[in-house]
């Protein structure tokens, strides 16, 4: 299982090109976000003007590793061993990171324009930009330092960018997330030290040849999963989360729960990878929760009447989903190709939720942006005056759905194919549960958009190209349904 | 040679005036009307083209790669034309007579965006080229679909949509797991490969048979056999247009169509038989059409009636499916494009008395033959036809249905026969008798319930057209069904590919 | 490790003295009503932090901790108290604690859990310290402060106090992983990391304080989640 992290490979020495574009993708968010505070942009174009860069490192990134396969970069810094690598996993969690990096961005100015932010609004690009590099350095990262620091900073600057709205009700669910989210690193943090006083390793591909299994390594795993599983608000750590998204601004929250959360997942997989090779129970429990979490997170957003606390709590239905695959990607006795395809259902199924979940924030966000109303209720009616905003609403509701033909339902076939396989039917209903209880809160909501008889709000327009890129994230995630093979081949291309 | 492009174009073109429809303003009626009616011509040649292929004995495939052993196949077979073609013909009747019935009223940019992308998940059921392609179309198609069931926006509306998603997801979960199923027992299955899935008879057939209860029971929803058939007479609600194309081509049909699929080219005809599913499905069927039938009898409405008879009429192609022998599948084939072309016009009548008169119920009909000849005209012949008189087309399915009964002994099958069509005179014949042989409004007695002069001739000429072309064409189909390209000949074409191949 | 074992060995007296001078500290800063003494008390607790590391000879870590813990973590708290800026208001003398007494139960019971993870942890990793733990007495300070803090935070709705909390299990945590893993370079690097992160999650969390109390007045910060409807 760890080999597909690809921490093994990477023989050949990076060319001088291939470091340039690793310091731009890792460094240019950041230094363009402090530049935007300077000078904040009112307009998209500049956005779009300095996003080129930033995406161009990406592809570079992406041609290097075609043409070189994994590279790995190490430094040895006062006796503390810094290592980096790029495999196919981490280039495309990278771009995935910059598409809706950038997509977040483009929407900004035209969001803070139209929602009079007041004073604070120029913080959020410096912290925009922490958060991309941070999420950047996660993907490619390979000792347990760097993932730690870089997943601190990104928790601060996430939880400084959703309390940018400054409401009272942002401060306390934003303070409420802060003290959360730090206790968490500190549960990791000890983890690590039990890691640390055991086997005095910090790579992750050291440790893994000299981790055995025992008490240590499940300690730390338990102390490193609960700390990371709060921090990614896995069922039943996610009570933070919706009350945190409530009032946040919206390229916030659509960065927020598209990347931000995916990042402790990402980190508390590798680990557990390392830590619990074939273990038994550990994924299993994880599994069963997630299946909780389908249910329970699928009922909060049948039962609110607000739009973001259904958008917002659909992700823990969703990351629930995720939670699931657990024991095909962990457990001990699982077929090889069983394992393969719930390694790609994983893989695609976290990217097209990201996509999705970005373009549905957004798209919420301009109703409400639009309507003034915040409500279920105060859409009613909009199918006719912004069938646009709505249409994008639809189309990454497909997704997450699980409907065809999109990355959802290429991902969910591809994890009940792998079931199927494993014959774990327990699952498979869990799935087939969530797809009928999303179908059941999405509907509810399109069913207050089509009614003929809804008072005519005020209307305020959106600036140019809202719902362009919310529209552009969520046909990326048909895109990637229908496209899944070019994906999936950079997975499989982690070294074997 | 394989003409690729030739399946994905013909896809394309209805999407695409999706799109062009959903960019366009929504008071842009000209700009629209023409996207709309050029897509359609535009659709009908390629599938003409698709048909002269398919004649010459090619087989234009599309296809790429998914992921690992999941492709995306397109592939013009001759049941897919024949399919096809029904639906991109019913397509252009259709939404002329759309423009001519929304004329005026809101919401109209959405009805036709998603009416376009309603037949272009037709299009891609009939050309989909393994089961998988052929879900993605089917999950679409109940997407697309629900703005249409809604677009009134009443609460009635609203309601029938969340009926009608109610089964129509929970059918396509239940579909996807059986597909699934059959992925991972048996790998990428293509419609078009021979081999079918005996090898897998000996070692796994209770999986075989619950993999077959599963693509069937998700594909009956949709072609409203009994007891799955609740969504289909709420779903009334929608404007007269969908209510002709959800009955007459595009969901109803895409769910029997479907099991089509499933039993010929999936299963394979012999092996289908050697499992006894046949025979359950006969009975279901034979349920459904006598079910379907008597409710259609109690009805006081003239749309519900015609709801309720499509129920038992589609039944008619599984029943003919489960016949084993040349002679039901051609009866079944045919009765999928006969029963297209008189359900179609029905509901065109329907809509027409709807609209002109405000007639909704049956016996507000008195009369109306003189004051609506050619509307009452194309009704009596799709009734006729329904009820299965010689000539008409419904006479030929019938006859063949008869036949292939007798062929596989199922003699019982002849009893359910002649008690359905029994059932449809009388069901229909009264109606036809208050058009035309009662006085009503039209002789001066009473006033129709709400009567508007919409055009020069009896209603108004984008209303008008659509349904005597369809009627003729119904009758066409009867007259003229030993010329060649006629709907028994094509059909006739793909029982025997199938038998002799 | 050895040689960290033997080390503390001279330094006995002294150690078991600053060990139970933190413990103090830190058991006061938790539970004390009074927030302006309880914060003192926090920056007593991070001198006598400062001095631990120096003993333990990390002296990179003794100024880190001198900067981060003393110099720019402590300040934090009086300008969440209000005592920083002359003009603002200085409301927050005491909490008041008024809990169910089964939330009360729930927690201590959550919070005993988590004493019982972190000690089998320790033991199974430092096999000896379970035959004679008073020879390790910074490392039974640190689990004793990070099981108490972990408490405190579990038990205290007030958000300066719960910040309080979280900063003494930081403390702990560090105390614990230098105990674990000796004062190797790897190991310093994380408690300078941790460091950094927990003044500036602290700082984070003290100009919200101060944005709440300017919003939301006094009130606001007993309660956790559930701001007043008419606030919004």
């Amino acid at each position: 299982m760890i080999w597909r992290f690809g921490l093994f490979d990477g023989t050949f020495e990076p060319l001088a090109s291939t470091h340039w574009a690793l310091v731009a993708a890792l460094g240019l968010p950041l230094l363009l976000g402090m530049l935007a505070a300077r000078l904040p942009p009112r307009q998209a174009w500049p956005v779009l003007l300095a996003s080129v860069p930033v995406l161009a490192s990406g592809l570079m990134l992406l041609s290097a590793y075609d043409q070189a396969g994994p590279l790995r970069w190490q430094w040895d810094i006062a006796g503390i061993q810094l290592s980096l690598r790029l495999n196919g996993l981490s280039v495309l969690m990278l771009l995935m990171t910059q598409v809706i990096g950038v997509a977040a961005a483009l929407y900004t100015p035209g969001y803070l324009r139209l929602s009079e932010p007041g004073p604070l609004s120029r913080w959020l690009w410096p912290l925009m930009g922490v958060v991309l590099s941070t999420l950047s350095l996660i993907w490619l990262a390979t000792d347990l330092l760097t993932l730690y620091a870089a997943l601190e900073l990104m928790g601060l600057a996430a939880v400084g960018m959703l309390m940018l709205s400054a409401k009272a009700s942002a401060l306390v669910a934003g303070m409420r997330y802060l003290l959360l989210a730090l206790v968490g690193s500190l549960t990791y943090l000890l983890g690590v030290a039990l890691i640390l006083g055991h086997w005095g390793r910090l790579d992750l591909p050291g440790l893994a040849e000299v981790v055995e299994p025992g008490p240590v390594a499940w300690f730390a795993a338990a102390l490193i999963g609960a700390g990371l599983a709060l921090k990614a608000a896995l069922f039943p750590l996610h009570a933070w989360l919706t009350p945190v998204h409530e009032s946040a601004w919206t390229p916030v929250s659509a960065l927020h729960a598209a990347l931000v959360v995916k990042a402790s997942l990402f980190i508390l997989l590798q680990l557990w990878s390392i830590l619990l090779p074939d273990a038994f129970y550990a994924p299993r429990v994880i599994a069963w929760l997630g299946m909780l979490a389908i249910v329970w997170g699928g009922l909060l957003a049948w039962r609110t009447d607000s739009l973001k606390t259904l958008v917002a709590s659909s992700t823990v239905a969703q990351l629930g989903y995720l939670m699931v695959v657990f024991p095909l990607l962990l457990g001990p006795d699982v077929a090889p190709l069983s394992r393969a395809l719930a390694w790609d259902g994983f893989w695609l199924q976290l990217i097209g939720h990201a996509f999705a979940k970005a373009a549905m924030f957004m798209a919420a966000g301009n109703l409400m942006l639009a309507t003034g109303e915040s409500t279920l209720k105060g859409v009613a009616g909009t199918s006719r005056r912004m069938p646009l905003s709505l249409l994008v609403l639809g189309v990454a509701a497909v997704t997450l759905m699980g409907l065809p033909p999109s990355a959802g339902f290429t991902a969910k076939w591809l994890l009940l194919d792998a079931m199927v396989r494993s014959q774990q039917w327990w699952a498979i209903a869990a799935l087939l549960i969530g797809s009928l209880l999303t179908a059941a809160y999405v509907f509810r909501l399109f069913r207050y958009s089509f009614y003929e008889s809804a008072p005519h709000h005020h209307y305020q327009p959106l600036a140019p190209g809202m719902d362009l890129i919310a529209l552009t994230l969520a046909l990326a995630a048909f895109a990637l349904g229908l496209l899944a093979h070019f994906p999936l081949t950079l997975l499989h291309g982690g070294g074997a | 040679m394989n003409a690729a492009w030739l399946p994905l174009t013909t896809l394309l073109t209805s999407l695409l005036a999706a799109v062009v429809i959903f960019t366009l303003p929504e008071n842009a009626r000209r700009l629209r009307t023409s996207a709309n009616l050029l897509a359609a011509v535009g659709k009908i040649i390629l599938v003409g083209l698709m048909a002269v292929r398919v004649s010459a004995g090619h087989e234009d495939t599309f296809s790429f790669q998914i992921v690992g052993n999941v492709d995306f196949v397109l592939r013009a077979d001759a049941l897919g034309v024949m399919f096809a073609g029904l639906s991109s013909l019913l397509w252009l009747c259709t939404t002329v007579y759309a423009i001519g019935y929304l004329e005026g009223s809101a919401n109209r940019k959405r009805f036709f965006g998603f009416f376009s992308l309603c037949v272009a998940s037709t299009l891609g059921i009939a050309l989909a080229g393994n089961l998988f392609t052929f879900l993605i179309f089917y999950e679409m198609l109940t997407l697309s679909t629900y703005p249409l069931v809604v677009h009134a926006g009443t609460q009635k509306a609203l309601d029938a949509g969340r009926i009608y998603l109610r089964y129509t997801l929970s059918a396509g979960v239940v579909l996807l797991l059986g597909a699934v199923l059959l992925y991972a027992l048996t790998g990428e299955h293509s419609f078009s490969s021979e081999a079918g899935l005996g090898n897998y008879l000996a070692d796994h057939r209770g999986l075989l048979l619950l993999i077959f209860a599963l693509l069937v029971g998700g594909l009956a929803v949709k072609a409203a056999m009994v007891p799955l058939h609740g969504w289909l007479p709420r779903a009334m609600v929608a404007p007269a247009p969908v209510s002709a194309l959800l009955h007459a081509v595009a969901v109803v049909k895409a769910g029997a169509f479907g099991i089509l699929r499933v039993i010929y080219d999936l299963y394979g005809i012999e092996l289908s038989v050697e499992l006894g599913v046949t025979t359950a499905l006969a009975v279901m069927a034979s349920i459904t059409i006598i079910y379907g039938s008597l409710r259609a009898l109690a009805q006081q409405e003239l749309k519900p009636r015609l709801a309720f008879s499509t129920i038992s009429q589609v039944s008619y192609v599984v029943l003919g499916v489960s016949l084993f022998g040349p002679f039901g599948t051609i009866g079944a084939l045919a009765h999928l494009l006969h029963q297209g072309l008189m359900k179609v016009t029905l509901f065109f009548c329907a809509g027409n008395y709807a609209e002109e008169l405000g007639v909704h119920r049956i016996d507000e009909m008195d009369g109306a033959g003189r004051r609506m000849p050619l509307t009452s005209l194309a009704f009596t012949i799709g009734a006729l036809g329904m009820i299965g008189l010689p000539p008409l087309a419904g006479f030929i399915t019938k006859w063949y249905l008869g036949v292939g009964a007798v062929q596989a002994q199922m003699y019982w099958v002849v009893a359910v026969l002649v008690a359905s069509s029994s059932l449809n005179a009388m069901y229909f014949l009264p109606i036809l008798h208050r058009l035309w042989f009662r006085t009503g409004p039209a002789h001066g007695q009473g006033q129709w319930p709400k009567e508007q002069r919409l055009g020069r001739l009896e209603t108004h000429g984008w209303l008008l057209w659509p349904m005597v072309f369809t009627a003729l064409a119904s009758l066409g189909a009867g007259l003229l069904a030993g010329l060649p390209f006629s709907p028994l000949d094509w059909a006739s074409r793909v029982a025997y590919g199938e038998y002799l191949p | 490790m050895i040689a960290f074992f033997e080390a503390i060995a001279a330094f006995d007296v002294i150690e078991v003295l600053l060990a139970l001078g933190l413990t103090g500290s830190a058991l006061v800063c938790l539970f004390d009503r009074h927030l302006v003494r309880a914060c003192y008390f926090f920056v007593f607790f991070a001198a006598a932090m400062t001095l631990a590391w120096w003993l333990l000879g990390a002296p990179w870590l003794a100024a880190a901790e001198l900067g981060l813990g003393l110099g720019l973590t402590g300040p934090c708290f009086f300008y969440a108290l209000g005592h920083v800026l002359p003009s603002a208001s200085s409301s927050l003398e005491r909490d008041t604690f008024s809990e169910p007494g089964s939330r009360v139960a729930m927690r201590v019971l959550l919070a005993l859990a988590w004493f019982g993870m972190v000690g089998a942890a320790i033991r199974t990793v430092i096999a000896d310290m379970a035959y004679s733990p008073l020879e390790h007495p910074l490392l039974l300070a640190g689990v004793v402060i990070a099981a108490s803090a972990l408490g405190a935070f579990a038990l205290h709705r007030h958000l300066l106090r719960r910040l309080l909390a979280f900063n003494l299990l930081g403390s702990g945590v560090f105390m614990l992983l230098a105990g674990v893993a000796g004062t190797s370079a790897a190991a310093q690097a994380f408690i300078s990391v941790g460091l950094v992160v927990a003044w500036l999650g602290t700082m984070l969390g003290a100009l919200l304080i101060r944005r709440l109390l300017h919003l939301e007045g006094v009130e606001a910060l007993g309660r956790d989640g559930n701001p007043k409807e008419s606030a919004i």
